[in-house]
C-alpha cells in the first residue's frame, strides 16, 4: 500500500531530504519521545529537548542502519539531549514522577478496598522508585514505564546488555521488600 | 529467563501498572517548527531567554493554532498535491490528507493477533478500562488484538446498521491506528466534557504496531462517520452509518 508510509520507508525518503517524509515521523514519535524526556527527568523541559533530538535526529540520518528501528534509533538521542539537560542545570536528574489521579469508574477489578490498597502500594513503589541512585532508575524508567526490551533499554541508554541486566536486578530487589512480605531483610543497601 | 523468582514478576508487573498510571504532561506539537527549524527559518529554541510562567500557556496556544491550521488545510487543499500533506495527531489516531488508497483495501482487513473472547474475559485481558456505551447494551462480539492493545466491540444489529468501537490505552505513546482523509471535513466535539474529533465521510485506516510499522492486512475503509474521544486511560473510535448527534449519544453513554 502505497499511501501507507512505514518507518523505513519515511526514514529513507526523509534522507533524501523529504520534510514531508520526516514530518510523519516527528508526528508519529513525538508523544513517545516527549514521554522518555520527561521520564529520564528532562521534565518541563521535555518539549525544547524532543524538539532538539529530532532536529539532531534529522541530520545524523545517514548514520542509521537499514534494517534498524527508528524508535530506539531516536529515543537514544532523546536520552543523550536528556543527560546533556540535566548536566547543565547541575541537578540529580531525579524528577518526582507523580501518579495520574485515578479516574472514577476505572477498572476496579475486586471493588474499592482493593482498588485503594492497590493505588496505595503503587504510590509507595514509586515513591521509592524516586530514590534510587541515577542508574537504576534509569534503567526502570526505560524497561517499565517505556516498556522497553533490555537490548532496546542497552541501546537508548548507551549502556552494555549486562549493565542493563545487572542495575535491573539490584533495583528490582531493592524494590522487593516493599511488595512482597517478610521480604523486608532481604533488601540490599548496597 | 528459567530461573527468574517469582518474586520478579511481581515486582515487574507492579511497575509496569504504575507506569501506566504516571501523571506525563501533554506533549507540544513540535512537526511546524521541527520542520522551520530544517528548513532553515526558525533559531534555536534551547538556551533562549526563560519565559517564565508564561511559557506553558503560550506553547499551549501556539499548539492550538498549528491545529487549527492543519485541520482547515486538510479540508482546503486540493487531492493528490503531495503525497503527504498535512499530518496531526489526536487520542492514538494519526491523520493524514493523502491521495486516495493504491490499492482498495480489503474487505476482510483483521488486525494482528485477533481473538473473539466474552466481554468478561476482555476486561481481564487488557490493561485499560473498557468503556461500553448503554446506549447500545452489550456487543454481539469482543475482539482482543495485538496482546490487549486493542479492543473492539461490534454490534451488527443497532439502529444505524453495523456499529464498530476500538478501544485502546489511553497512556499509548504510540498512534495505533492511522486515517487517510479523501474528503469529507473534521471537526472539533465536545464529548462528556473532554475534546473529540468527528470525522465525516469514509477514511482509509491502518493498524500501527508498536515499533511502528503499519498493518497492510489491516487496511480497510472505514464505513460512515467516525468520533474519536478519549479519556486519560482509554482511547475509542467509534465507526458507523451514524449522525453526529446519534453518535454522541452513543459516546456519552460509554462507562
Amino acid at each position: 500500500m502505497r499511501s501507507a508510509i512505514d518507518d523505513a520507508e519515511a526514514v529513507a525518503r526523509a534522507r533524501g531530504g523529504d520534510l514531508d517524509a520526516y514530518a510523519v515521523l516527528v508526528a508519529r514519535y513525538t508523544l513517545r519521545a516527549h514521554r522518555a524526556a520527561f521520564l529520564l527527568g528532562a521534565g518541563e523541559e521535555a518539549d525544547d529537548v524532543v524538539q532538539e533530538a529530532f532536529v539532531k535526529a534529522f541530520r545524523h540520518l545517514s548514520r542509521f542502519r537499514v534494517g534498524e528501528s527508528f524508535g530506539p534509533w531516536l529515543l537514544r538521542i532523546v536520552a543523550n539531549e536528556t543527560r546533556n539537560l540535566t548536566r547543565s542545570r547541575r541537578r540529580r536528574a531525579a524528577l518526582a514522577l507523580r501518579l495520574g489521579a485515578a479516574e472514577p469508574g476505572g477498572a476496579a477489578a475486586g471493588g474499592p478496598v482493593d482498588e485503594v490498597l492497590a493505588a496505595e502500594r503503587r504510590a509507595r513503589l514509586l515513591a521509592a522508585v524516586n530514590t534510587l541512585p541515577d542508574n537504576e532508575r534509569q534503567v526502570l524508567v526505560c524497561r517499565y514505564f517505556l516498556e522497553l526490551s533490555e537490548a532496546e533499554t542497552a541501546q537508548v541508554l548507551a549502556w552494555p546488555l549486562g549493565s542493563v541486566k545487572s542495575r535491573t536486578w539490584r533495583a528490582l530487589n531493592r524494590l522487593r521488600g516493599l511488595l512482597v512480605p517478610g521480604e523486608q531483610s532481604r533488601i540490599s543497601h548496597g | 529467563m528459567g530461573d527468574r523468582p517469582g518474586w520478579q514478576g511481581l515486582v515487574e508487573a507492579e511497575l509496569l501498572a504504575v507506569g501506566r498510571s504516571l501523571e506525563v504532561p501533554p506533549a507540544g506539537d513540535l512537526t511546524a517548527v521541527v520542520r522551520q527549524r530544517l528548513e532553515g527559518r526558525a533559531p534555536s529554541r534551547r538556551h533562549g531567554p526563560a519565559l517564565g510562567p508564561l511559557r506553558g500557556r503560550l506553547r499551549w496556544r501556539a499548539a492550538l493554532v498549528v491545529l487549527a491550521a492543519l485541520l482547515v488545510v486538510l479540508i482546503a487543499t486540493p487531492q493528490g498535491r503531495a503525497a503527504i500533506a498535512h499530518v496531526f495527531r489526536f487520542a492514538g489516531v494519526e491523520i493524514r490528507q493523502g491521495p486516495g488508497p493504491a490499492r482498495h483495501p480489503g474487505s476482510r482487513a483483521s488486525l494482528p493477533g485477533q481473538h473473539g473472547m466474552s466481554l468478561e474475559r476482555a476486561r481481564r485481558q487488557v490493561s485499560f478500562p473498557i468503556l461500553v456505551p448503554a446506549a447500545l447494551g452489550r456487543p454481539g462480539e469482543v475482539v482482543v488484538s495485538d496482546r490487549g492493545r486493542v479492543v473492539s466491540l461490534i454490534y451488527r444489529r443497532t439502529p444505524y446498521g453495523l456499529v464498530r468501537l476500538d478501544e485502546f490505552a489511553g497512556h499509548l505513546d504510540q498512534f495505533v491506528f492511522e486515517k487517510f482523509v479523501h474528503s469529507g471535513d473534521v471537526t472539533e466535539v465536545r464529548v462528556n466534557g473532554t475534546r473529540g474529533l468527528w470525522i465525516k465521510g469514509p477514511q482509509e485506516l491502518v493498524y500501527i504496531t508498536r515499533d511502528g510499522t503499519t498493518v497492510a492486512a489491516s487496511a480497510r475503509l472505514t464505513t460512515g462517520n467516525t468520533l474519536i474521544w478519549g479519556t486519560r486511560q482509554v482511547a475509542v473510535r467509534l465507526e458507523g452509518n451514524l449522525t453526529r448527534t446519534a453518535a454522541l449519544a452513543i459516546a456519552d453513554s460509554a462507562r
